[in-house]
């Protein structure tokens, strides 16, 4: 390595004189960079467009109608032309039992959705990448990815008849073993585990490609030495792939926890009663018989502004939490 | 050129076909030069004003309204990507721009209550002054027009009146009971025993004791149980509906005492088997299966359609009968049937503010009330669907011996969709199956029917504390039932602290409002 002293301060009074130019007149300078930016790389914010756009129609126009959380809303008379009724809207959520009830059962189920279901499909990832053979990988992946594409509808039918107490495969497999059969789907107690279950089954399969993707991302060449150094398929799995994905994984958890309120409330409409509403009913669920069903959009909008704001916090903490300890984050 | 050719012949052998055109019927005319009104006409069948809802295919009924009346219906109908009406009317209001005509399924909700905001056209003097044949129907059925108004005392609405007394009816397996030796139940003690046979004594003769004696399609109808105990599941012909007792008070019927004793009951008789285990999952299906199956012994359900099983299954199993029967008599020997046709349905068509000319539209919507309107509006177009003969207006052969189901092929021609008019039991009469008629006709014979409940129209005030207390009243109303009927619970120990938690959440606020809008509508 040779140093040149010219070019060492010839670059440094280019540099000085650039930072005065940047003084003298900021803005245009910076307005200039930005404009021969876009030249440059007009292709790539013309593929960002959309999504702007998509963004602006369908997630900050609709912020507009937020305030009718606040107003007496009636369809008629326009979003603008309803009065402000203040916290109404709150405190009749916060005085309602049954709200309380529905926000707690959506933090349990979403929970145990967090414990069981999150694992699951960096679980299957991992078991995926140590499969030899390729027509048996190819095949189970089909398999276990075939219930993301089937419709709730269906899905809450084959659960509604795999628990039937007098035709279902579960009371059947239990009358083998002398159990009584029981009646699943109207017992608050086994609601969740149902629920939380028939998720993992249909999503834990998808949800696995991110993880199948990232680990195709790890450089072979860390395998490599490490078979050099004799590392067994367990230890690369512990000291490489799993440290390798960790990023893809912290940020899926932070998204996982944004949406936590999001309970897939489609499904438990189809699978809860009257008699599971105990341990079944959710915000979501609260606000479709309360609010959409009632046509109360004021008190819907309360409801889903307060699941929009605790999901903010949620996301916000996870981010911080996660930057502190393992410097991997959303932003 | 040749389409022009082509409606001629057209016209031409419908003038041939049906003597009804060659009848001087200029009466009916409303206008002289031609009118058009949009309108907007969302309902399950159709979501839209034409053939399917397909604004592109005029209804054969409205090509002939439009020659009688010389007033023509443009399509303008909103959320048409959705099934939902109440969506659709949503909308409609939501977005600004109204047609003159609204119309459709789930509309007296929405019109009393924006109405009143200025949305729409009260009716009242409109028809008094316009519309002499709706008049005539309001002036024959006393009763009728104030329980479609709103609080304002004004209406905003023609209804869709259905025609036709009975809807529901006790179901039982016939063959079973012969073949058991036993009898029709006259009464709830009875009931018990066939049902307790139906269990045990394997009327489907496979050996199995896999009989389910009570089933229903709708868990609701468990619900129906409660009138042998005196009690009441519900008012009208919405499930778990508040009624008036015998107090002239409007009262809900899951914070009565006679529930208590009827919830035991049918508690009981759940535990011990007599009713579907799995009623409350087996869903919408279960009355093709059990029965498909030679499994189910008993329902509750609508004359036509159940009736028609035993013709689709003489086949498949062997004997099959499943008739009617009259109530059981109750505990204290009262027969009733609570479920009956609403004579007014929440369906029908309005006038919106923006509407220009008020006058012709309501005009229009009396041409429907007129004799021949009517019969078109319920049979279609005369001789092309059906002829008048001695005086009775008959379906053609063809219509009646369709795959398809006549009111399906109704719906196609514009005859039976969901605008303001007055049906024609007639017309469901002529298909209805031998067995449901004479099954009728045994319900005919005794006084069996009981007054509905049709409702009230809230205030601004009184809405509020209905939406703000009776959603949850509803919902803990229908977790502790179906708790008690599948034995975690029992209601006579709960009983106080429910009705203790009943009034803690809002239960007599709830019926104060309606009370009072009650005494407001109906001058009780």
């Amino acid at each position: 390595m040779t140093s040149d002293p010219n070019l060492h301060g010839s670059k440094t009074e280019e540099l000085i004189v650039e930072a005065s130019e940047a003084l003298r007149s900021r803005k245009p300078s910076r307005m200039v960079r930005i404009g021969d930016h876009l030249k440059r790389e007009w292709q790539i914010y013309l593929l960002l467009l959309p999504t702007i756009l998509w963004l602006l129609i369908f997630l900050y126009k609709p912020m507009y109608g937020l305030q009718i959380a606040f107003k007496d809303y009636s369809v008629f008379r326009g979003v603008a032309g309803s009065a402000w009724v203040g916290l109404e809207h709150f405190q009749t959520l916060f005085s309602n039992d049954q709200f309380l009830r529905a926000l707690r059962n959506t933090v349990i189920i979403s929970f145990y959705g967090l414990i069981f279901g999150f694992p699951m499909p960096i679980f299957l990832a991992l078991m995926f990448n140590e499969i030899l053979h390729q027509t048996f990988k190819k095949t189970s992946q089909t398999i276990i990815y075939l219930p993301h594409f089937i419709s709730s509808v269906i899905i809450a039918g084959i659960v509604i008849t795999a628990f039937s107490p007098s035709a279902g495969i579960v009371n059947t497999v239990m009358g083998w073993f002398g159990i009584d059969p029981i009646y699943f789907l109207t017992k608050p107690e086994w609601f969740r585990p149902i629920f939380v279950g028939t998720g993992i089954w249909q999503e834990a399969g998808f949800q696995s490609i991110v993880y199948l993707a990232a680990i195709a991302g790890v450089s072979p060449t860390l395998y490599e030495s490490a078979v050099v150094d004799g590392a067994s398929r367990w230890q690369m799995m512990w000291k490489i792939t799993i440290p390798s994905i960790l990023p893809t994984i912290i940020i899926m958890l932070i998204i996982r926890i944004g949406n936590m309120l999001e309970v897939s409330f489609e499904m438990i409409i189809l699978l809860y009663q009257p008699a599971t509403y105990e341990t079944a009913d959710v915000v979501n669920t609260f606000i479709y018989r309360q609010g959409i069903q009632g046509g109360q959009y004021d008190l819907a909008a309360a409801a889903g502004l307060f699941n929009a704001v605790v999901a903010f916090v949620l996301v916000m903490s996870a981010n911080t939490i996660s930057k502190r300890y393992s410097r991997t984050s959303l932003w | 050129m040749r389409k022009l050719s082509l409606t001629l012949a057209i016209l031409g052998t419908t003038a041939m076909t049906a003597p009804g055109f060659a009848q001087d019927r200029s009466d009916l005319r409303i206008v002289d030069e031609p009118v058009e009104f949009t309108i907007h006409m969302h309902w399950p069948r159709a979501q839209g004003y034409g053939v399917g809802g397909d604004a592109s295919k005029v209804y054969p009924v409205e090509e002939v309204a439009r020659e009688l009346t010389g007033i023509s219906l443009k399509d303008a109908t909103a959320g048409k990507n959705s099934t939902d009406s109440n969506e659709a009317m949503n909308l409609l209001i939501a977005q600004g721009d109204m047609p003159d005509i609204v119309g459709g399924h789930l509309i007296q909700q929405p019109v009393n209550e924006f109405g009143p905001q200025g949305a729409f056209v009260p009716l009242n003097d409109l028809v008094k002054e316009h519309a002499p044949h709706i008049q005539a129907f309001w002036d024959s059925h006393p009763g009728l027009q104030e329980a479609i108004s709103a609080y304002d005392g004004n209406y905003y609405y023609i209804p869709y009146l259905p025609d036709g007394k009975y809807g529901r009816a006790w179901f039982v397996r016939q063959d079973w009971l012969d073949k058991l030796g036993l009898e029709q139940p006259q009464n709830v003690d009875e009931l018990h025993d066939a049902l307790v046979a139906f269990r045990d004594q394997d009327p489907n003769g496979n050996g199995l004791k896999d009989e389910i004696p009570y089933f229903a399609r709708q868990w609701e109808e468990v619900n129906r149980l409660l009138t042998l105990w005196d009690a009441r599941s519900s008012g009208s012909d919405t499930y778990h509906d508040f009624y008036v007792n015998d107090d002239g008070k409007v009262v809900h019927p899951y914070a009565q005492e006679a529930y208590r004793v009827g919830l035991s009951n049918i508690a009981q008789w759940y535990a011990e088997g007599l009713i579907d285990p799995e009623i409350y999952t087996r869903g919408s299906s279960s009355r093709d299966y059990l029965l498909g199956e030679n499994l189910g012994g008993m329902t509750h359900d609508w004359f036509a359609s159940t009736s028609g099983y035993n013709a689709a299954l003489s086949d498949k199993v062997d004997g099959f009968n499943f008739i009617p029967f009259l109530p059981p008599a109750s505990v204290s020997g009262v027969r009733m049937e609570e479920h009956r046709r609403i004579p007014i349905k929440p369906d029908g068509w309005a006038i919106s503010h923006q509407a220009e000319d008020p006058v012709n539209v309501i005009k229009y919507f009396d041409f429907w009330f007129t004799e021949y309107g009517r019969l078109l509006s319920n049979f279609g177009v005369e001789g092309k669907t059906w002829d008048m003969i001695d005086g009775e207006p008959v379906y053609k052969p063809e219509v009646l011996n369709s795959d398809s189901p006549v009111n399906s092929q109704m719906y196609l021609e514009g005859a039976q969709i969901q605008r303001g008019y007055w049906q024609d039991y007639r017309y469901e009469w002529q298909w209805t199956s031998e067995a449901a008629r004479e099954g009728i006709e045994l319900y005919d014979s005794e006084d069996l029917l009981i007054d509905q409940f049709l409702g009230v129209a809230l205030n601004e005030a009184e809405q509020k504390v209905y939406d703000k207390y009776w959603p949850s009243l509803r919902t803990y109303m229908l977790e502790r039932q179906q708790a008690w009927v599948l034995g975690t619970g029992d209601v006579t120990a709960d009983w106080d602290e429910y009705i203790a938690t009943l009034n803690k959440m809002g239960y007599e606020d709830v019926t104060e409002v309606m009370n009072t809008a009650y005494a407001r509508q109906y001058g009780g």
